[in-house]
């Protein structure tokens, strides 16, 4: 741990206000619950001269269910996710993903936009200032070898916030403001592949909120980690599926822990129609496993990543299907 | 008698700790101390060709910077093989071993000043695994370690060969344990002051070992033990990380007299897991002969220690590993082959359990393997070759009081062993396994030939009995114990008892709290200085029916303010064989854990649950039983990490597990009920019986726990931890096996 250098806090009242701050400031961060900041700045990943504190926007302080949907602020916490019985009842998958965040204590300071904007993670990048400098850095930061693939030329970090996935099969948009103004998109184009800049914004760029449709499939949510709490996930799976007369309707995966983005499984729609037999739950399997690359980013290998990713999917398909 | 002692009593400690107030090392620093920092090597095996600190001199507001070049004497916890610098001197031997120290008046002028010091080294090979370290050609990390082996030990006690030659049934087998680490929650400090004037230095430090602090820290800095002063605050927990001097304190005390002040150095987590002193990466390789009937007839064992780059405690760990395969069960023969190796990566420790924990895993394992290919149920196994008290063990130890038999009745009872073993339905499994530790290490690793405890009592006018002790309070609860006692003798409420612990100028020396010495000897020296009060108040005031305060008011009368002191020492005949080692796991009693663990596994996730845990413990007599009960409870926990999750992992030395985030200590979710049940044997030596309670039952729980998995999953775990792509690896090897003897069948 290290000592923080000396920084000042803002604490906007207004989008705009943020924004102009954030891009005016070199060096600033916006700053929320501080669950992923803070541990990264006292490991000396950065060193920001101005934090903007934007849990004082009251917009991003807003959960709504209208009959469009529901839109969530980007600052409310996740314990309050966790604890909304509208949520858990119409989302289930995105009550279970925010329950199943870190541990009480951090939940009730980690916000939806935090969790969304999780910082990518690796071995060799979650480690000391002395450390990393001992390692000659990575490519993530400060050096130009990424140690997972020394080979290449991209960074391997992983994605492990654990509401994108469930997020991505609720179809969920995300409302993302910069100087150019606010706009909506797909959340999938909020991610890039990329484990050293996994986040497409603009520079000022905030996630506002999120906007889930009022139609949501029946969906799940699980994870695997090492112990049952405080642990990010080796891998998180989200399904949303809908069944009519035991065949599938609608099916959607999404994936977390296992690619430097949340990862939404393409060609699920190839089974609609089929029955979910042991032999498509196979194949179904297969789809999945063929589209992910977990790195050797964690102390668990990515063989286990991949074939627990695919126990999950076999087990929350089955659950949804009934 | 008042019966402070035997009751439930919550810890004398307990609210400053609930309520926040308690006060550790860190807590202490007043505004005027400086601050400190250590730069750190990245290198693990280097020549150093120059340190240069001027630049970090000359920045404004640096006080002192130190180097090896301040401290030319090696420091170590046995005086046999003392070979660590506070600062490393010539040569660098691990990633993360101390190189310069600087105290500067804030962090960021401490933290600025050790990117201005100039490190210039050769590097030289370096070894992270003990086969590699021991290889023919490898650089010796000490020049008088050929090898670079630290110890060998070679002992066999009884005939091995004829033993094995009697057995119906022999199974040999190689075990293999990662490291672990004790990840005590407070994390490493000291605060020192150096009086310029009078040539006095004072240190507050979260350690186990406050005299072996004062000695270490004299000699370093060349100072008569008389200009010290050593002060143990409050300290989170210790589990052997801090049973030994260690390098920061050291260098927080030649810091403050380089500066001629005040200084804080305070560890990050990351510095707290490279100072280390944990359990060594460990390889058994165990055979054991067994009869039909269950008993066992020999039993050979050879256990590989990467100890790290120095010395620490490594003689003595490699020393237990063999020794104590003894006094647990009544084995006739017994072979034990050590081999304690150097590497470099941070120096290992006495972590509780010392030296018993992975032998142990490996000898439950076994005898619970060749139980059922014997098709014997594994407490008829144990109860097959149980000692009966008293006994001399074939290398000298002595068992006074022995009750493994009834630790084994009552776990078997409450997990109705009987009745669900076998019937939990699949992936679901019972298993258990066996444990013993000593109660206190009968022989002092500085041999001065004083007492090996000694307390004092105070009496003044208050009416108020002050117990004086040097036993370091860690949490373990020593203080209220000696309370207990005390009040019990005295026949007062325990109220009437305050003790102040751990002070070097007004607390009589003690060894520490280690080898779970201080419930029976620092308890012995209570009871003894208790009598020799209670002798003088009755002598005082010798009428029938007077009250404690007129006997106090007689006494005072005529002597003023009294100090008793009582003591205790191990007698010879305790101090273990007379080979060569036998002293180490020479004790006054061991206490002995027995206990059934009850698990689930996910056969596609490979993840374990601890569903129950039944756990009786002989502690000889339960002087406070609610202590007891929680140092059961955090035994399992521990041994629940290092079975399950724990581990440090390097990267080319440098660690990949130096985070509360990373290392995986299991969290409440994780744990089990665990159901303790005291089992109280009475030992002659412990004071009303009593032995030892905080280190038994630990090596039981990893055993008893991948024997719950065999049972469940059929799979026999030889190496820790159990992770889940262990078990699901084992699954798919056990999958294809089935596959391919159907095969051959259908061929």
């Amino acid at each position: 741990m290290k000592a923080f250098s000396e920084f000042m806090v803002l604490e906007p009242r207004t989008i705009e206000e943020a924004i102009a701050a954030k891009t005016e400031v070199s060096g600033s961060r916006y700053i929320a619950g501080g669950t992923d900041l803070i541990a990264n700045l006292r490991r000396g990943l950065d060193d920001p001269t101005l934090l903007i504190d934007v849990r004082h926007i009251s917009r991003l302080q807003s959960m709504d269910f209208t009959a469009a949907g529901l839109t969530i602020g980007s600052a409310i916490v996740l314990a309050e996710l966790a604890r909304d019985k509208r949520l858990r009842r119409r989302y289930p998958a995105l009550s279970a993903a925010a329950a199943a965040v870190a541990a009480p204590a951090h939940r009730e300071a980690a916000t939806v936009g935090g969790n969304l904007s999780l910082d990518t993670r690796c071995l060799y990048y979650n480690e000391s200032a002395w450390w990393r400098e001992a390692n000659g850095f990575c490519l993530k930061h400060r050096g130009v070898t990424c140690h997972i693939a020394p080979g290449g030329t991209r960074c391997w970090a992983a994605y492990s916030g654990d509401l994108a996935p469930a997020l991505l099969v609720y179809r969920a948009e995300v409302e993302i403001a910069d100087e150019s103004g606010t706009r909506r998109v797909p959340l999938s184009e909020l991610f890039e592949d990329d484990g050293a800049a996994h986040l497409r914004l603009a520079p000022g760029g905030l996630v506002v909120s999120v906007r889930l449709p009022h139609d949501p499939w029946p969906a799940a949510y699980a994870k695997v980690r090492l112990r049952s709490a405080i642990d990010f996930p080796l891998v998180g799976v989200a399904v949303a599926m809908r069944v009519k007369n035991k065949r599938v309707r609608d099916l959607r995966v999404a994936l977390t822990g296992v690619a430097s983005r949340p990862v939404l499984v393409h060609d699920t729609n190839t089974f609609v129609g089929s029955v979910l037999s042991t032999a498509a739950l196979d194949r179904l399997c297969d789809l999945v496993q063929k589209q992910i690359s977990p790195m050797r980013t964690t102390a668990a290998t990515p063989f286990y990543r991949r074939r627990v990713a695919a126990v999950i999917v076999r087990r929350l398909v089955s659950e949804l299907a009934g | 008698m008042s019966g402070a002692a035997g009751r439930r009593t919550p810890l004398l400690d307990g609210i400053e700790k609930v309520t926040g107030r308690a006060r550790y090392t860190a807590d202490l620093a007043t505004p005027d101390a400086l601050v400190a920092a250590i730069l750190r090597s990245p290198f693990p095996h280097a020549k150093i060709i120059s340190i240069d600190v001027s630049a970090a001199r000359a920045l404004p507001g640096v006080r002192a910077v130190i180097t090896g070049d301040d401290c030319a004497t090696p420091y170590g916890v046995l005086p046999i093989a003392m070979n660590e610098f506070p600062l490393a001197r010539e040569r660098i031997r691990y990633r993360g071993e101390p190189l310069a120290a600087v105290a500067a008046t804030d962090a960021k002028t401490a933290a600025q000043a050790l990117r201005l010091i100039e490190l210039r080294v050769e590097e030289i090979p370096a070894y992270y695994d003990a086969a590699d370290a021991r290889q023919k050609n490898a650089v010796l990390l000490h020049e008088d370690k050929p090898g670079n082996i630290e110890r060998e030990v070679h002992q066999e006690f009884g005939d091995v060969e004829t033993g094995f030659a009697s057995a119906d049934l022999v199974l040999e087998r190689t075990y293999r344990y990662a490291e672990v680490n004790q990840a005590h929650l407070e994390l490493n400090a000291t605060l020192a002051e150096y009086d310029a004037e009078r040539d006095r230095l004072t240190l507050w430090s979260s350690t186990q070992v406050p005299y072996y602090l004062h000695l270490a820290v004299a000699r370093c800095l060349q100072l008569e033990k008389h200009q010290v002063h050593v002060i143990k605050p409050q300290v989170g927990g210790g589990f052997g990380a801090r049973t030994e001097a260690l390098n920061f304190e050291i260098i927080c005390a030649l810091l403050a007299r380089a500066a001629s002040g005040k200084v804080l150095l305070r560890l990050s987590r990351e510095e707290t897991f490279l100072t280390h002193r944990g359990r060594p990466q460990t390889e058994v390789k165990l055979k054991l002969g067994m009869r039909s009937d269950g008993r066992i007839t020999a039993c050979a064992c050879e256990v590989v220690q990467r100890g790290g780059a120095y010395a620490g405690y490594g003689i003595v760990t490699i020393l237990y590993a063999g020794a104590l395969l003894h006094a647990i069960y009544d084995i006739p023969s017994i072979k034990y082959d050590g081999y304690r190796v150097y590497a470099n990566l941070p120096p290992c420790g006495a972590m509780r359990g010392h030296g018993s924990v992975d032998v142990r895993h490996a000898f439950e394992s076994l005898v619970d393997e060749l139980a059922g290919e014997l098709g014997l149920d594994p407490f008829a196994v144990r109860r097959a070759n149980l000692l009966f008290a008293p006994a001399t063990t074939p290398n000298g130890l002595r068992v006074e009081s022995y009750g493994l038999s009834e630790c084994l009745d009552r776990v078997e009872a409450a997990s109705a062993w009987r009745q669900r073993r076998g019937r939990l339905g699949p992936g679901r499994g019972l298993g258990m396994a066996c444990s013993h530790y000593v109660s206190g290490a009968a022989k002092p690793v500085h041999w001065t030939g004083e007492p090996h405890a000694v307390v004092n009592l105070r009496l003044d006018f208050d009416g108020g009995v002050t117990l004086l002790t040097g036993a370091a309070e860690i949490g373990q609860g020593s203080s209220t114990v000696m309370a207990q006692l005390a009040a019990n003798e005295l026949e007062i409420p325990l109220e009437r008892i305050r003790v102040f612990a751990g002070d070097s100028m007004l607390t009589p020396k003690d060894n520490g709290s280690y080898s779970s010495r201080v419930t029976v000897m620092v308890g012995n020296a209570t009871l003894d200085a208790a009598r020799r009060l209670r002798e003088k108040l009755q002598a005082a005031l010798p009428v029938p029916n007077s009250s404690f305060d007129e006997k106090v008011a007689a006494l005072l009368a005529t002597e003023g303010a009294v100090t008793v002191s009582g003591s205790f020492t191990c007698p010879p005949e305790f101090q273990g064989g007379a080979h060569r080692g036998g002293a180490v796991g020479s004790t006054m009693s061991f206490s002995y854990a027995a206990q059934v663990v009850e698990v689930a596994v996910d056969v596609d996730t490979g993840i374990v649950t601890v569903e129950k845990v039944w756990v009786a413990h002989d502690c000889g007599f339960a002087i406070n039983p609610l202590a007891v009960e929680g140092q059961v409870q955090g035994s399992i926990s521990m041994g629940m990490g290092q079975a399950l999750s724990e581990q440090t992992l390097h990267a080319d030395g440098l660690p990949m597990h130096a985070s509360m985030l990373a290392y995986g200590v299991p969290t409440i979710v994780e744990t089990p009920p665990i159901e303790v049940h005291i089992v109280e044997s009475l030992d002659p030596n412990g004071p009303l019986g009593a032995k030892e309670a905080g280190e038994g039952s630990l090596a039981s729980f990893p055993p008893a726990l991948t024997n719950a998995i065999a049972d469940a999953i059929g799979f026999r775990a030889g190496e820790l931890p159990v992770t889940p792509d262990r078990i699901l690896d084992a699954l798919t090897k056990q999958r294809r096996n089935r596959e391919q003897i159907a095969v051959a069948q259908a061929r």
